[in-house]
Order: structure tokens, then sequence, then C-alpha cells
């Protein structure tokens, strides 16, 4: 045995010791609460055990959570993890990121707030808490198990965060300077992926862990519940839950949106990826649980419809767990969990709950109650029903596309939805979705709840309908929407999302007189429509005004014309939308390469430019995930105009090295054409128009009359638009052929016509060109994103909304 | 018939509605040869750059379009013509995913994924001077 240098054993063997206890006491904390329950008398020892065993459950887990912490901040480089997510340059400030970055520390933060919210039920869930914690401890028992990293008959289970790197580590154990005993003195982490390295990885991750783990709660309630066939009496507990995970999962749900759209170069604030989808599945369903339940306490008392709904988010919580993490989707996602071969042990924890919550609905299903009489169409329950169903469809809808790699899988065939294909298909779906959505909020919060007169409702209504509409018109006017067509969908989107806000409001002012203590479900109703309707303008709305000006696609022909990059060269003006751009020059600011761009507007009085602003998108270099290009976006009150870099001439910086400028040398390239071709050279586009063959006298004799002349008529295209002809001639002197060619020097272009095939019709072309010298340039997209701040704003709303609605919930207990 | 039903129709018909142009939506993955047999259809083609050939890429000409060279996973090569612009880090994509359709010898791509080779897994520690 080696003995190595500085190494810190003691923690190693100390985390591995909590993990087992951790463990052991989950399942024993789970087991004596099942008995608490089942025991025929209230059994206060075995609640007592019970308790006391959940407590060092989670004591043990914080303490493993602290000493994750303490091996990160001290670069204890002999643990893998240490080693795999930190480095000694890492600042502190990353120090979360660092920990939750891998799949073991997010299973640590996810455990972590269910440690939280489980000592919180003990104190306050009282003849609930036996079952509810017995669910809890078991949803812990198996979080914890993917930290065991232990072998049992050949199959590995779980990932130990304090694996250790000489020892332990299949891939390191052999290495040679591994077996030096100072190896800790001369080794470094591999360190964060720097893409990861800004403030959203310190406060995503955990806010999008807390929603997940809220989950947890109404479902351990629904399950209590129907253990012990106290089938209605749940749901006034689980309520306050149910509002704080659609409040907190909702917003860790936006902050992933608003990271994409700040700091990732998706293009956007949404892109339908499968891991973003995983998470907004169960919060769709979790807000139609919640508004079944609301339907429960105040109108028709039917509860299967609850039961499931909040059963159905706690599972597909798991199941977008077994998505992200066990590498089914590696092909299908930017930014999915590596795969850690934990897939068999993930799938187990989600069916496991699947069949205890299929059995338990199905051994309680005619006991539940339900009441037989049909729903008046005039009442608040039967819209809240109807719009809780349009939610889980919404969410069917969505989980089905996106676990197109999990049904290939079961059968075998190879299906994918296209990466621009997807976004389309979605929204195909999930627009109409939410006008439905939109409409049911408007109208539903006028009717009362058993029976509504019409007369009263479309009293009420009527203002919010009448100012809807005006706005819609005057709205769908500006932005060009009143066609027939696409467009039209577009008003009735808008026209849905703005009755949402303006009936939402009027009801806050008009039927609860500003009262805000009830206001969280009208607040949270108008920042959800506000969100949308920010979403409808700044995606329908959306303008790429980095069209190459330079280029007419259109006369390319190009089938698949993509006219969305422009190229900008160093210290050029370029027209682009609004503004003239100049891309100035780079720079590099550590591991960033930064382009600096700089916008400018036309003055006609002046007939000169004028300064606006500059913008800065930059390329990371990172050679863990490739070299990143990072967005720039300047923000104006009405409109974004967002920014990245699609491709530069990274060689200079990845190699520290300097350029090597091309010579200036001349190149021939040989073409042979038809009429009508397209010839592409290095600095202009050009096209066979025509063969002449007739010319005047004076022309012919001004080349000493040959015996046949014949001309190729070439229309040259170049960066600025001008359009020029030019004509290389073929000349045959008896018998003896002569080649005049053309030239165009500011292109640095020459053009002949070597060889004519009339029997073909076709014709030998050589086009020889001096290259201008490499010169610095960038290609860069950008986008105007109109009226995006009203979905920012609709999300804060709706976050302060649901907050409201949880503190009322709160109150009624 | 109580509304109950009439809601349960209008689900079962929008969820099958849903699968159904889920399924339509879809492309398949397949090689170029199969592309090549339904030349106006969708494909996601996977395989590998061949890096003895020259790839073009010409921004100043046009940044929406980048030709290269591809084996698909059957080892046929083919001319690959992206309107896109070059991807970032195109030269170390270990695997490549075209979106596109088969047109004469030249296979027209929409869309490009690339899967580059993560440290993540192959990554060996490095001895680095103490500091």
């Amino acid at each position: 045995m080696i003995e190595y240098v500085g190494e810190n054993l003691w923690i190693g063997n100390t985390g591995n010791l909590l993990i087992i206890l951790s463990f052991v006491c989950s399942i024993g904390a789970a087991f004596a609460y099942f008995k608490s329950v089942s025991a025929a008398e209230e059994s206060a020892g075995w609640k007592t055990i019970a308790r006391k065993l959940f407590y060092a459950h989670a004591l043990s887990t914080l303490l493993l959570i602290v000493l994750l912490f303490v091996m990160i901040a001290n670069h204890m480089y002999q643990y893998f993890y240490v080693w795999q997510h930190s480095n000694n340059s890492m600042p502190m400030r990353y120090i979360f990121a660092c920990f939750w970055e891998g799949q073991e520390g997010s299973f640590l933060l996810w455990s972590f707030w269910h440690i939280i919210i489980g000592v919180i039920l003990t104190r306050t869930a009282k003849e609930w808490e036996a079952p509810v914690m017995a669910v809890v401890s078991m949803v812990q028992f198996f979080l914890m198990s993917m930290l065991l990293g232990v072998y049992f008959l050949d199959y590995k289970f779980g990932s130990n965060p304090f694996l250790q790197l000489t020892r332990e580590h299949p891939d390191f154990a052999n290495l040679p300077f591994l077996k030096m005993p100072d190896y800790l003195s001369k080794f470094d982490g591999r360190g964060l992926n720097p893409l990861l390295q800004n403030y959203w990885m310190t406060i995503h991750p955990p806010t999008l862990f807390l929603g997940f783990a809220l989950t947890v709660v109404p479902f351990a309630y629904a399950i209590a519940a129907l253990w012990t066939k106290k089938y209605t009496d749940w749901q006034k507990p689980a309520l306050a839950w149910t509002f704080a995970g659609i409040s907190i999962l909702g917003v860790g749900i936006l902050m992933g949106g608003a990271w994409a759209y700040e700091a990732l170069s998706f293009g956007g604030f949404w892109a339908w990826d499968p891991v973003e989808n995983a998470s907004l599945v169960p919060w769709l369903v979790l807000v139609a649980g919640a508004h079944v339940m609301i339907i429960n306490k105040s109108g028709r008392k039917s509860f299967h419809l609850s039961f499931i709904l909040v059963i159905l988010s706690f599972l597909l919580i798991l199941y977008s767990t077994f998505l992200t993490r066990s590498g089914i989707l590696g092909n299908s996602s930017v930014h999915a969990f590596t795969d850690l071969g934990m897939s068999g042990q993930l799938l187990v924890y989600l069916l496991f709950f699947v069949f205890l919550s299929i059995f338990l609905i199905a051994k309680n299903y005619k006991q539940i109650p339900h009441e037989s009489a049909d729903d008046k169409l005039w009442s608040r329950e039967f819209w809240m029903f109807i719009g809780s169903l349009v939610f889980l469809l919404s969410a069917f809808q969505i989980i089905f596309s996106t676990s197109y790699p999990v049904i290939n899988k079961i059968f075998g065939t190879n299906m994918a939805l296209g990466a621009g294909g997807a976004i389309k298909h979605y929204n195909s779906w999930q627009l109409p979705f939410a006008s439905i959505i939109l409409l049911l909020m408007a109208f539903a919060q006028f009717m009362k709840y058993k029976q509504t007169d019409s007369s009263y409702f479309f009293k009420k209504i009527r203002l919010s309908i009448s100012l809807s509409v005006l706005i819609t018109f005057i709205v769908s006017y500006l932005f060009g929407w009143l066609s027939f067509g696409s467009e039209l969908l577009y008003a009735f989107l808008f026209f849905s999302s703005a009755f949402a806000v303006i009936a939402n409001a009027d009801y806050f002012v008009s039927m609860l007189k500003g009262k805000f203590d009830s206001a969280g479900a009208s607040i949270a109703h108008i920042g959800f429509g506000l969100l949308l309707m920010g979403a409808l303008i700044s995606t329908s709305k959306s303008e790429i005004i980095s069209k190459n000006y330079k280029m007419d696609a259109e006369f390319l022909g190009k089938e698949f014309s993509n006219d969305e990059n422009i190229t900008l060269l160093k210290n050029d003006t370029i027209q682009m939308g609004d503004y003239f751009v100049v891309y100035k020059g780079k720079r590099k600011e550590g591991i960033n390469v930064v382009y600096e761009i700089e916008y400018l507007k036309f003055d006609e009085l002046k007939k000169g430019f004028n300064y606006e602003f500059t913008l800065s998108p930059f390329i990371q270099l990172n050679d863990r995930m490739g070299n990143a290009p990072e967005p720039d976006t300047r923000h104006f009150l009405y409109k974004d105009i967002y920014t990245h870099v699609r491709y530069a001439d990274l060689s200079e910086e990845v190699n520290n090295g300097t350029r090597h400028e091309h010579d200036e040398k001349e190149k021939t390239q040989n073409y042979t054409a038809e009429v009508g071709d397209t010839i592409f050279a290095f600095n202009a586009i050009m096209v066979l128009e025509n063969i002449e063959t007739k010319f005047d006298t004076a022309f012919l004799s001004s080349l000493k009359n040959p015996t046949i002349a014949v001309g190729a008529k070439i229309k040259v295209f170049d960066f600025n638009k001008n359009e020029r002809t030019i004509m290389p001639l073929y000349t045959i002197y008896d018998s003896i052929p002569r080649v005049y060619e053309d030239t165009l020097t500011d292109l640095g272009l020459r053009i002949a016509l070597w060889k004519i095939n009339p029997a073909e019709r076709k014709f030998d072309i050589s086009v020889m060109e001096t290259r201008k010298k490499a010169s610095d340039f960038i290609v860069m997209k950008a986008v105007v994103f109109p009226g995006i701040n009203i979905l920012w704003v609709g999300c804060l709303v709706m976050a302060i909304g649901t907050f409201m609605a949880v503190r009322k919930r709160l109150k009624q207990q | 018939m109580k509304k109950i039903h009439i809601i349960g129709i209008i689900i079962i018909a929008v969820a099958t509605g849903a699968i159904l142009t889920s399924l339509m939506d879809a492309g398949t993955y397949a090689d170029f040869s199969t592309a090549d047999k339904n030349p106006g259809a969708e494909y996601h083609v996977v395989g590998k750059l061949n890096k003895d050939k020259p790839h073009d890429f010409n921004p100043e000409l046009d940044a929406n379009k980048f030709t290269f060279f591809m084996f698909d996973n059957n080892g046929i090569e083919k001319k690959v013509i992206l309107y896109k612009s070059k991807p970032q880090d195109f030269e170390n994509a270990e695997q490549i995913v075209l979106i596109g359709k088969s047109k004469g010898n030249e296979f027209h791509a929409t869309e490009i994924l690339m899967k580059c080779p993560s440290k993540y897994n192959s990554g060996t520690p490095t001895e680095t001077s103490a500091n």
C-alpha cells in the first residue's frame, strides 16, 4: 500500500457511513410509520420510533450534504465527485453549482428539500403524520438508494459521491502518476462546466427541486387517504402544499426559460426540449389537480379525479427523473444528465409508485365518494372541471411526443421529431389548448357554484368582453392580424389572453372589491394571461433582422433558403433591420471571446450615422461541451434585440497562436456549364446567361475578324448587390483557337471560355480568382422579440398570485 | 346521454388526434439509401463526417450554406449541403444527425445535430504543475 500525502480519508469514511445510516433510517422510518398506521389502535409507540428514525435520517442526510460541501470547498480531489465538478480556480460563489452539477449532488439537493418538508409535516400533519410520512420516507428510501454505490449480485446500486479516485474508480486506479504518494499536490480538478458557471446555476436547480419535492406532499396525502379510507379530509391540508408546489415549480420552470433566453443561444425562452417538457408536464397536471380539489370543496363532491391528478403529477415527476437521468434522451436533448448506469434502478423507483398507486386506486375505486347528479351548465364547477381536463389533455400531448425515445426503446421503432418541426408540432396543439384555458379562466369566475342566473352572468361579463374585443381589434390592426389565414388565429389567441387578464382584473375590482386576501386566484390568472400574451406576441411577431442583404437568396433559387444569418466583415457597415451594424473587433476575456458589435442609426438630416449602443455576444471556449456561443441582448421597454454569433474562426484563440494569413495566390477552377447554370466564386456569384454568336462588324473587326466567335454572356453579382455583365470570348482563326478572357479587377476575377461543345450545349469556363487576404469576420443571427417584457411581468404576477393562494390556504387551516 | 359522456367522447377524440398527429409529424431515422429511394420525404440520417474530404463554408458569399461529405451508418458516403452556417466545432463532432431530403446525388439538410465528444466520461486527470 502506498501512503498518500494530504488525503482526508476520514471524511469519505464518515460520508459512506452516513449514506448507509440515512438509507437504513429511511426504510426504518417508512416501516415504523407503516406499522403505526396499520396497528389496530392508534399506536403512539410506533409513531415515536418512526419519528425518531426519520429525524435520524434527516440529520445524517444533512451531515452528508455538509461533508460534500466541505470536500468541494477544500478541493479534495481524491474524491471523484470533487475532481469531476470543481477545480483550484473555482470561485467560491460557484460552490453550490459544483455541488449539484452531477446526479449525486442533485439527488442530495432533492433529498434536502424532502427532509425539510418531512420535518415540517411531522410538526403539522397531526393525525395524517403517520400515513403521509410513511410515503415520504419511502420516497426518500428510493432516493438514498441512488447514492449507495454498492454492488449486489453484479448490479451496481446508485452512484456514491464519496468514491475515491485512486482506489475505487476503475478508469483512474491504474494511472501511473496517481501512484505517487504526493499526487494530490500536483493535481487539479476537471472543474465545473463553464457553461454552468453563472448565477442561474445557483438559483434554478434549488427552486426546481423544491418544486419537485413539494409535489410529494399532495401525493403522499392522496395515498394516505386511499390507504386509511378517509377519502375527503385529506384535501384541506393538501391544498396549501399543492399551491406551494404550483408556485415554486412554476417559478423554477420559468427560471429555466429565463436562463435559456438570457445566457444560452437556443434562440428563445422555450424550445420544447424534452428536459423542459419533463418538468412542465407535472406542473400542468398539478394545476389541474388543484382546480379539481377546489371544485370538491365548494361544488361537486366527486373525488376520483382529484386523486388521479394529484397522484399522476408526482408520478410524472418520477417519470421526468427517469427521462433526464437514465440517458434515454441522449439523442434528443441537449441538456440531459449523462447516464450513470442507473436506468434500471430509476425504473424500479418509478414503477414501484406507479403500481402502488394503481393498486390503491383500483382497490378503493368503488368507495371513493361520487356525486352522480350531472353538473349544471351554468355553474362554475362545470367549467373549472372542463379546464382541468384541458390541462390534462395538454399534458398528455406534450408527454406523448416527448416520450419518443421511450416508445422507440419499447417497440423498436425509429421515430424522432425534427428539431425545427418539434416547435411547430407542439405549438399547433398547445396554442389552441392555451386559448381554451384562457377563455375558461376569464368567464368561469363570474359564474357561481351550483347555478348561475344567466342574466346576472352576462351583466357581469359584458364590460370585460367589450373591452377585450376593442383592444384585440386595435392590436390586431397594428400587427396586421386582421386577414384570413393563420394570423386570425393569433388575433383569437390575443383576444383570449386579453379577456383572461381583463376579466380577472375586473373580478378583482368589482367582485372582490380589491380585497387582497382572496385575490390569489385572480392575480395568478392575470399573470398567466399576461405570460401567454407576451409569449404570443414575442414569438409570432419575432423578426429575424439578420437577413443577408448582400446576397439575394431568391436569385439563388434555393429550395431550402435559410436566410437568417448575416456575415459581418470587420469594420464594414451593414444594414440590419432599422440599424446599421459594425463589427468592431474581438477581445479575449478569460475563456470567452467577446465580439463587439456597434449599432448605429442613420440620421437623414445629418446624412451620417448616430451611435446607438454596442452589443457583445461571445463564444465560450469550452473544452467540455464544445465552444458555446452565448447571446447578448439589448432590452427596450417594448422589445428586445437578441443576438448571438453563429460562426467565427476561433483557430487563433483556441491555439493561442497567430493567424496564418492566406497568401494572395491566384486559384483557378474549371467548370462545365450550360446556359442558366450558376458558378460560385469566393467573391461573387455568376450566372451563364446566354451564348452569343452574332456580333456587329465593328466589334469583330476589332478582334481582327475571327472565323468563329462565341461569347459567354455572364452576369456577375458581387457582395454589394452590384450586377455586371461580362463576356469572355472563344474564337477560332483558321482552325487555331484563341481565348479572350474578361476581367473584373475589383473582385480579383478573370474568366475565360476555353472550350465549347455545341452538340451538347456545354461550355468549359475557367474562373481565376485572386482571393483577398482572409479578413476577420463573424456570422451572426439577430432576432427582435417584441413585447417580451409582458411575458416576464406575467411570470412575476403569476408567482405573486400563487404565493397569495398558498397564504390564504395556510390561514384557513 | 349525460354531459360527462359527451365530454368523455371529446377527450378521447382529442387525445387520439394528438397521438395521430404526433406520429405523422415524426420523422424516421434512416440511412442514405432509404432517403434516396424516397427523395421527397424528410429523414433523419445519422452518420460521421468524412474527414478526408474538404468541407466548404464561404460565409462571405453565403453564410447559410455549408457543404461537406458524410458517411451514414452503413458506410455510404454522400455530399451534404446544409442550409445553415457552419456549426461551431464541426470538426470535432463524433456523430452527426442530419434532418433533410435526398436530392440527386446530394443530401439537402435543413437541420444538424452534433454529438461532440464529451470529456465527461472519457476524461482522465492530467498532471498539472503545482500551484
